[in-house]
């Protein structure tokens, strides 16, 4: 405190004046907006998010196959496979891979696209081999010790020439030779259209009813609350379990359930912000000059509780996609040939021991997918919501 | 605290009975009767089968019956396996689920708090960020996928543990692990954060101006107090070990409850599917009703009148 010295007090030149000014003086919205672009994987979700509402709209458009195309003489292929390349007496060289769960030989090109499986001949089931004519060449496929072998003419192994990606199918197919990455992109799409309709409904159920507890309070408050509180005593996915059982599985329906179960949370929420800000004097203010009471409830009080309306919103999503790969999951959930996160997960799971890379990529979209939810949904509770900080 | 209790059961049971009613009257909405299936039967055999199960009476006549039949704690027959009550299948299930769902409990608070405690006390320092990134892992990804990536690595590609069955210890490993995965994750950052809350009050200070040692300050002082949350959330612990459990159970081939009433989903086994969720709504009851108890031997400042308000 010494060191202030008395020239400190002099008054600033004119042209100086601007260098202390105070910071901006920011809206809500805009403090809202800064914070929450300061928080590194909010911003890094947001784009994941994006890119993945891009994929699930236009990503199929620009596949040849559609989600139920079958091609069952090329199931089960793997989205990377190691060639073997057979080089006859003109030079043309015959590039093959071998899927080692199903022993089949599968033509590829130099670039990797998958031409077609490849005929053998008889299998001999005493030896477990199967003698094949690859470019003018007698190759033996020995699978009587795995992991399967390929055998040149003269018996020995024969070497990789490398390995390639599927550029056919990128992601591989499934068990009926359908495209994976196109089923992933429909996945993303039945997810997030279930995510977002669901999340939409709870939201306006969840804000009626919220709002009406809140703002009308005593008798009906207590009525409600309690009505509330009977349906949260089980588990809110235990209600969609049994909306599914009578509905009878679809999009619609899982849809319908998810909608009509999960809006609780939304209304306690509701409810608390309204009961805290209908004490507030300019709602006071706005009844003596004769609002009625929609006008106070949409133009005063839920713009006011926005804030942690939207959170409870961010995070009802993942929770939504969630539910609904769970219901697919365990067979409640959309009708095939459709595909869903979860019903692509559990398919996956009959093929584990075989093809386990069929598990990889629904685990990963769903785990990424509700990464990305679950850390926007933080960073929007941080820049909406100061009280939370931590 | 006894007149608290006995509005707590009233309220319970008027919560049972709302529950019953609506998955009775849900269960009956389900269009076409119990016994349509792809085989036509008879006229007289469909007809006879109704009358056996008492569904040629007006739904009213039924309501009542299964309403008597909940008082005298009988579910009800199963409609796909004949001769097998409901209570069987229930009693048959429930020692595999009780197992696995306690096991999964004990792993929540052995495993949740104590890496909270870590993460606190090494605020911002590697081990904090360790077990935030876990966490953060946990919370997010689905017990399914969990439960799957699991099995195939550590059952099918490394072999240690059995791919389903429970007949030693080691089958309990991964399904316990995949039920309770999301929940230590969760009680680990709730403990974590409260920890952190509790070292900033006064009392803290206090304790460690006094000069007590750093282990009491901890224990006595700071997870006394910071473990009131962690046990509130005991409750919906319970309830989602319950609904994770249908799949964990599932996928590891568990002869549980939770795999008896996928089963008889599929199987559109109605009083099954009815008795099932009633018998978890009224075991949850209980379990909810223990933990609020239980909060307020651990937290005086907590009157049990006020609490349910």
């Amino acid at each position: 405190m010494s060191d202030i010295s008395p020239n400190m007090w002099e008054k600033l030149p004119q042209d100086e004046a601007v260098a202390v000014k105070s910071a901006p003086s920011l809206t809500y919205w805009q403090d809202a907006r800064r914070r929450l672009w300061a928080n590194k994987p909010a911003v890094v979700s947001i784009g994941f998010i994006i890119l993945l509402i891009l994929g699930a709209i236009f990503g199929p458009f620009f596949s040849p196959y559609s989600y139920s195309d079958q091609n069952l003489k090329l199931a089960n292929i793997p989205p990377a496979f190691d060639t073997y390349a057979v080089t006859d007496g003109e030079g043309n060289t015959t590039r093959f891979f071998l899927n080692a769960s199903n022993f089949n030989l599968y033509e590829v090109d130099a670039s990797g696209h998958v031409l077609g499986i490849m005929r053998g001949e008889r299998k001999d089931m005493l030896k477990k081999q199967q003698p094949f004519e690859i470019a003018g060449q007698a190759i033996t496929l020995d699978y009587a010790k795995l992991p399967a072998r390929i055998l040149s003419a003269d018996g020995t192994e024969l070497r990789t020439s490398g390995w390639s990606w599927n550029m056919t199918y990128l992601f591989g197919t499934d068990q009926l030779g359908r495209d994976v990455l196109v089923r992933q992109l429909f996945g993303a799409r039945i997810s997030l259209t279930v995510a977002f309709v669901a999340t939409l409904v709870n939201f306006f159920i969840g804000i009626f009813y919220g709002g009406i507890a809140g703002y009308m309070g005593g008798k009906t408050d207590a009525i409600m609350m309690r009505i509330v509180e009977i349906i949260s005593t089980v588990p809110l996915t235990l209600y969609v379990v049994l909306l599914m059982v009578v509905f009878d599985s679809g999009l619609l329906s899982i849809i319908i359930a998810i909608g009509s179960v999960f809006w609780v949370d939304m209304a306690r929420i509701v409810r608390g912000q309204i009961l805290s800000l209908k004490q507030q004097d300019y709602v006071a203010a706005a009844r003596t000059m004769g609002a009625s009471t929609p006008r106070i409830l949409t133009r005063h009080l839920l713009p006011n509780a926005i804030g942690p309306i939207i959170i409870t919103l961010t995070m009802l999503i993942p929770s939504a996609i969630f539910i609904e790969s769970f219901m697919s999951f365990i067979g409640l959930g959309v009708t095939p040939p459709l595909a869903s996160w979860g019903t692509l997960t559990s398919e996956a799971v009959e093929t584990l021991r075989a093809y386990p890379h069929q598990l990889f990529f629904p685990a990963a979209a769903i785990s990424l997918t509700m990464f990305a939810f679950n850390f926007l949904g933080d960073g929007l509770r941080d820049a909406l919501d100061p009280r939370f900080r931590k | 605290m006894p007149t608290y209790i006995l509005q707590r059961l009233g309220m319970m049971l008027l919560t049972l009975w709302a529950i019953v009613t609506l998955t009775f009257f849900l269960m009956h909405a389900v269009p076409g009767g119990p016994f349509v299936s792809e085989k036509m039967l008879a006229p007289e055999i469909q007809a006879a089968l109704n009358a056996k199960y008492g569904l040629d009476q007006p739904i009213w006549a039924q309501y009542i019956t299964y309403l008597k039949g909940i008082l005298t704690l009988d579910l009800g027959p199963s409609f796909k396996y004949p001769g097998v009550s409901v209570n069987k299948m229930i009693a048959d299930g429930l020692p595999v689920t009780m197992r696995t769902g306690l096991l999964a409990v004990i792993a929540v608070v052995a495993l949740g708090v104590p890496l909270g405690i870590i993460a606190a006390l090494n605020r911002n320092k590697w081990p904090d960020t360790t077990v935030m990134l876990i966490a953060t892992i946990g919370v997010a990804i689905p017990s399914y996928v969990i439960a799957t990536v699991m099995l195939y690595v550590f059952a099918l590609r490394l072999g240690w543990v059995p791919t389903f069955g429970l007949d030693n210890w080691r089958g309990y490993i991964l399904p316990v692990f995949a039920l309770s995965g999301f929940w230590v994750s969760f009680v680990a950052r709730l403990t974590r954060s409260s920890l952190l809350e509790t070292f900033e009050q006064d009392y803290m200070t206090t304790a460690r101006a006094k000069g007590l040692r750093p282990g009491q300050v901890l224990f006595k002082h700071g997870l006394r107090n910071s473990l009131v949350p962690v046990v509130t959330v005991l409750g919906p612990v319970v309830a989602n070990l319950i609904t994770g459990s249908f799949v964990i159970e599932q996928i590891f081939a568990l002869p549980g409850i939770g795999r008896q009433f996928v089963l008889s989903i599929t199987n559109r086994d109605y009083t099954a599917i009815m008795g099932i969720t009633i018998f978890y709504a009224a075991a949850l009851m209980v379990m909810i009703l223990i933990v609020d108890l239980l909060y307020a031997v651990l937290d005086p400042r907590i009157k049990l009148s006020e609490a349910s308000a």
